[in-house]
């Protein structure tokens, strides 16, 4: 699964080429690289792109750089040219409707650089963050478990706010995170990290933000091969820099994990979703319950719950079993949940399931026999179906729908073998092995357009197609796009809201044609 | 050397009776004119390109030896870009329109005997952009989008004066002349050298080296334009045509590109039906500088040392004074055949609507068709246009090929244009299919013998279906 834009290598010509036998020309004489390209997000909505060139080299230490940054529609509207060091490379970029952020990473002084320049490509700030080499490592293995495709891991914008960045950090021997908010209208910035944790292990990850709150989801445990890992809901003040909850399931009645955030909007209220567990169950290695939806305020304080459990509330719309098991999809791994303006809720799930590897088994007694050893399993994990589920305002489930689509082999090492559910679920979204890709639309969600790929064997056609399931605030409809074309190649990448964009390649034409693509 | 000219290939009586049906036939019941465009010529498109090719590559074998290479690549590239103007069908093949392009042109010709013996072809092109080119061997393009916009036969004459003196004056072969010698000059040469020799500031150094080439191109492209300017009211003067023309049609081409189309209201107004009313939604737009309508700040000084043309007012200047001398009482602004001046810049205003859809640009066809539609509300052929369109833009996103027939917002369109880009955009597949049915069953019963209206209206009702 691409979590980048697809490098494109775009040529800086500055001026008509010739060439001559022994003359020199343009081309011969200079050459630009491109560095780093990626998305400029908005409230987690493809905004813009941006492309890091190596445009010259100054010094023995320092290069010019130039940054080229496209709006929605592909159109440059922006070049931004610094010097800076070697190595450098640009991470993420984010908007917030008055200023744009790049988050650069510079090898030189290890530092992390926060960049904030105004629309007109002024520099306004820079504010800067060391890394040691133990924390690089945290960060290189960072993935998030709720983001899509192309989407920012680490920047966010929070409106005319400005930004958060939330990062792994190595504090001796704790292993924890950092949150870093950067004003863009004043120079202002501040970190939170953590300093009453008593466990020495913890990862966040950015769920949303409110007005003033920055939500996070924080994993933590005492060892760094427990299993025994607890779920918390933290939510950071970013006006005040303190933290103002920390929900941990100590005084509920169920262990909740929390997957997604859905803001309120204008209430200061968060509706938060997730698995939810028996109280002394191993959230790792048990089975969950079901579905829950909490609504909390602004303060933290739990204001309503309403749970949906497998046995009972999906069974009525799905073959379900207590444990959470569809029949034919397997376990469900939730993407995304989405608000509509009529408060409806809907939440989009794939299925991954274990099933007997018929290779693998042979291979095994193969090399049983032979004395040696192999690592593929016996099982295979199998990401098999797309579910759309419907909650009402009261967040009880009142549909549910399957949109079949063909298994796919994600895991067929002995790792499928030893692992529960939950961390294979892990294994997979951070190996980008789920078909689910991104979802798009409208700013409110009264339409959007849930993509994800598949590999079709039909009489009509064989090969891979791009799926869409599309709501237009009352049905869903489903589309799909062929990838096999005239074309050498065809990719399709998530693009500004609502759109795809489809890069196809030419092999022998030598061209690449780039275009955005509606949906529904 | 002889080129099979367009106006050869038919009698003149022959001609005459065509006349009568090539752009506006009789609807059977209404006996209300409406327009058919055009059917190009194909084969004598061929025919055309092939013999201005055969005549490039006899020039290009004569080429000197003298950075040959270099001369070959540049005209080549030209042949390209005049190759794709026949086989994408820019050239307009109507035997009158053809007819009548030649005759302002013999005007010129007969009172200045120095161009009888130049071999130059003009005609018209079916592109919507306001503009004429001397685009080389010979070939100048008179844009419809200019045509239809200029008053007069004597505007259209200057327009043709100006390119004529392009050609008459090399220009466009100086140009290349002076960039290849540039190029391939013992200190350019030399400089190239240096830069690739150096390890630090390369881009620096080359795109100092760049702009001064660049700057010295353009200011010599706009010394040509004020040139061809002067020949071109030297040339008129000795005709019938009225040299004041070139004043007028300057004041008109500096405001050419003023977009007075409120295209929001002009939307809210025609898609807007009892059963599907207009939502607001739909002509939304994001501010700021990622929303594709961005107001870029340009650098002025920059801009001006870029331009290839002087400003219009530079050159009305620049000419006045001859202009004066020459502005005679006796001088006509209509001298061929005013008929079918304004025959033809009617038929021009649609023709453009037919070419760019043709050509793949539906959105570009749909801003000059609800232009239109605000001088003539009750027209057929544009009303059955606006199905067709979005009849297209539905058939298109089916095929997630909508990307290819539309423009998409961009801060160098103007905002009205704009704004129909992004309603396009902020329309769903289903919106497509419903406006185009709403809006076509309002006009059924008027249009129902009018077989494109049948086709189109028939289309959206099977897609509202769906």
């Amino acid at each position: 699964m691409m979590r980048k834009i697809l490098s494109v290598v775009f040529f800086f010509c500055m001026c008509a080429k010739f060439a001559a036998a022994q003359k020199l020309s343009v081309d011969k004489v200079y050459s630009t690289y491109l560095r780093n390209s990626g998305t400029i997000m908005k409230n987690n909505q493809i905004k813009g792109y941006f492309f890091l060139y190596l445009s010259d080299k100054i010094d023995k230490h320092t290069n010019e750089y130039t940054l080229q940054i496209l709006d929605e529609n592909l159109n440059k509207v922006r070049e931004i040219k610094f010097e800076d060091s070697k190595k450098l490379s640009l991470l993420e970029s984010s908007y917030n409707g008055s200023s744009l952020s790049f988050l650069f990473k510079n090898d030189d002084t290890e530092t992390l650089d926060m960049k904030i320049y105004d629309l007109d490509g002024k520099l306004k700030f820079v504010y800067s963050r060391s890394y040691d080499k133990k924390t690089e490592d945290l960060m290189k293995q960072y993935e998030t478990m709720h983001t899509d495709e192309s989407t920012n891991q680490n920047v966010f914008d929070l409106g005319d706010q400005g930004y958060v960045s939330v990062l792994p950090l190595r504090d001796g021997k704790q292993r924890t995170y950092e949150v870093d908010y950067y004003a863009s209208e004043t120079k202002k910035q501040w970190t939170y990290i953590p300093n009453d944790d008593e466990e020495k292990y913890a990862n966040a990850e950015f769920l949303g933000n409110t007005d003033s709150l920055i939500i996070l989801e924080v994993m933590k445990k005492n060892r760094a091969l427990s299993n025994k890992v607890t779920s918390h809901l933290v939510g950071v003040n970013f006006v005040t820099k303190k933290k103002v909850f920390d929900i941990d399931n100590a005084n509920d009645t169920y262990t909740f994990v929390p997957s997604s955030v859905v803001p309120v909007k204008g209430s200061g209220k968060i509706l938060v979703m997730g698995s939810y567990f028996d109280k002394n169950d191993n959230i790792i290695k048990d089975f969950s319950k079901g579905l829950a939806i909490y609504e909390i305020s602004g303060e933290g304080k739990v204001l309503s719950k309403s749970y949906n459990t497998w046995a009972e509330d999906f069974a009525r719309y799905l073959p379900t079993n207590r444990k959470g098991k569809i029949d034919n999809i397997g376990y469900l791994y939730i993407h995304k949940l989405i608000q509509t303006p009529d408060n409806k809720y809907f939440v989009v799930g794939e299925g991954y399931k274990r099933q007997a590897n018929a290779g693998g088994i042979a291979l095994n007694t193969l090399a049983a026999i032979g004395g040696a050893r192999t690592n593929v399993g016996v099982t295979k994990i199998v990401v098999t179906d797309m579910v759309m589920m419907e909650f009402d305002s009261l967040f009880k489930i009142t549909n549910a729908t399957v949109y079949d689509k063909t298994n796919n082999n994600a895991v067929t090492s002995n790792m499928s073998d030893y692992n529960s559910q939950h961390i294979i679920a892990i294994l997979l979204k951070a190996s980008g092995a789920f078909d689910y890709a991104f979802t798009t639309g409208d700013a409110d969600n009264s339409n959007f357009s849930v993509c994800y790929d598949d590999w079709e064997r039909s009489s009509d056609y064989k090969g891979e197609t791009f799926n869409t399931i599309h709501y237009d605030g009352s049905k869903f409809t489903t589309d799909k796009i062929e990838l096999k074309s005239k074309a050498s190649r065809l990719k399709v990448f998530p693009a500004k809201a609502g759109s795809v964009m489809i890069l196809e390649y030419f092999k022998k034409d030598k061209r690449l044609d780039l275009r955005l693509e509606k949906l529904g | 050397m002889n080129f099979c000219k367009l106006s050869t290939l038919y009698p003149k009586r022959l001609l005459i009776l065509i006349c009568i049906s090539v752009s506006f036939s009789l609807v059977a019941n209404g006996q209300v004119a409406v327009f058919t465009p055009a059917t190009e010529d194909t084969v004598l498109l061929e025919k055309l390109y092939s013999n201005y090719e055969d005549k490039f590559n006899k020039e290009l074998a004569a080429l000197s030896a003298n950075n040959k290479k270099d001369y070959e690549e540049a005209y080549r590239d030209r042949l390209e870009y005049i190759k794709e103007k026949f086989h994408k069908k820019e050239i307009y093949t109507s035997q009158i329109a053809q007819q009548y392009l030649d005759a302002l042109v013999n005007e010129v010709k007969k009172a200045n005997p120095v161009l009888q013996k130049q071999s130059f072809e003009c005609y018209f092109s079916r592109s919507g952009v306001p503009n004429a080119s001397y685009i080389g061997e010979g070939i100048i393009l008179f844009n419809m989008g200019l045509f239809e916009k200029l008053d007069n036969e004597s505007e259209a004459a200057f327009v043709i004066c100006h390119e004529i003196a392009h050609y008459v004056m090399k220009h466009s072969d100086k140009r290349i002349a002076d960039y290849v010698t540039a190029i391939n000059s013992d200190e350019v040469q030399k400089e190239l050298k240096k830069i690739k020799g150096s390890q630090y500031r390369k881009r620096e150094q080359l795109e100092k080296l760049v702009k001064g080439l660049t700057f010295d191109s353009r200011r010599h492209g706009r010394d040509h334009e004020s040139e061809a300017d002067s020949l071109a009211v030297e040339l008129m003067h000795n005709s019938r045509f009225n040299v004041m023309a070139s004043i007028t049609t300057l004041n008109l081409l500096d405001s050419i590109d003023n977009d007075t189309l409120n295209t929001a209201a002009c939307l809210e107004r025609m898609f807007n039906f009892p059963a599907f009313p207009f939502k607001k939604k739909w002509i939304a737009h994001e501010e700021g500088l990622l929303g594709g309508h961005a107001k870029l700040t340009v650098d002025s000084a920059l801009a001006d040392s870029l331009k290839t043309h002087p400003d219009c007012k530079q050159r009305i200047k620049i000419l006045e004074p001859l202009v004066n001398k020459y502005t005679s009482a006796n001088a006509s602004n209509d001298v061929v055949n005013k008929h079918e001046f304004d025959s033809l810049k009617n038929a021009f205003s649609y023709e453009i609507i037919s070419y760019a859809f043709a050509s793949k640009n539906f959105t570009r066809s749909f801003y000059y068709t609800l232009k239109l539609l605000q001088k003539n509300p009750d027209d057929s052929y544009l009303i059955v246009q606006v199905g067709k369109i979005l009849n297209g833009f539905y058939a298109c996103q089916k095929t997630h090929t909508l990307g290819k027939v539309i423009e998409l917002p961009a801060p160098g369109n103007s905002a009205n244009y704009n704004s129909l880009l992004q309603f396009v955009q902020n329309l769903y597949l289903d919106d497509y299919a419903s406006l185009s049915y709403h809006y076509l069953d309002q006009h059924s019963e008027k249009l129902n013998s009018y077989a494109p209206f049948k086709t189109e209206y028939s289309i959206s009702i099977q897609t509202a279906k769906q």
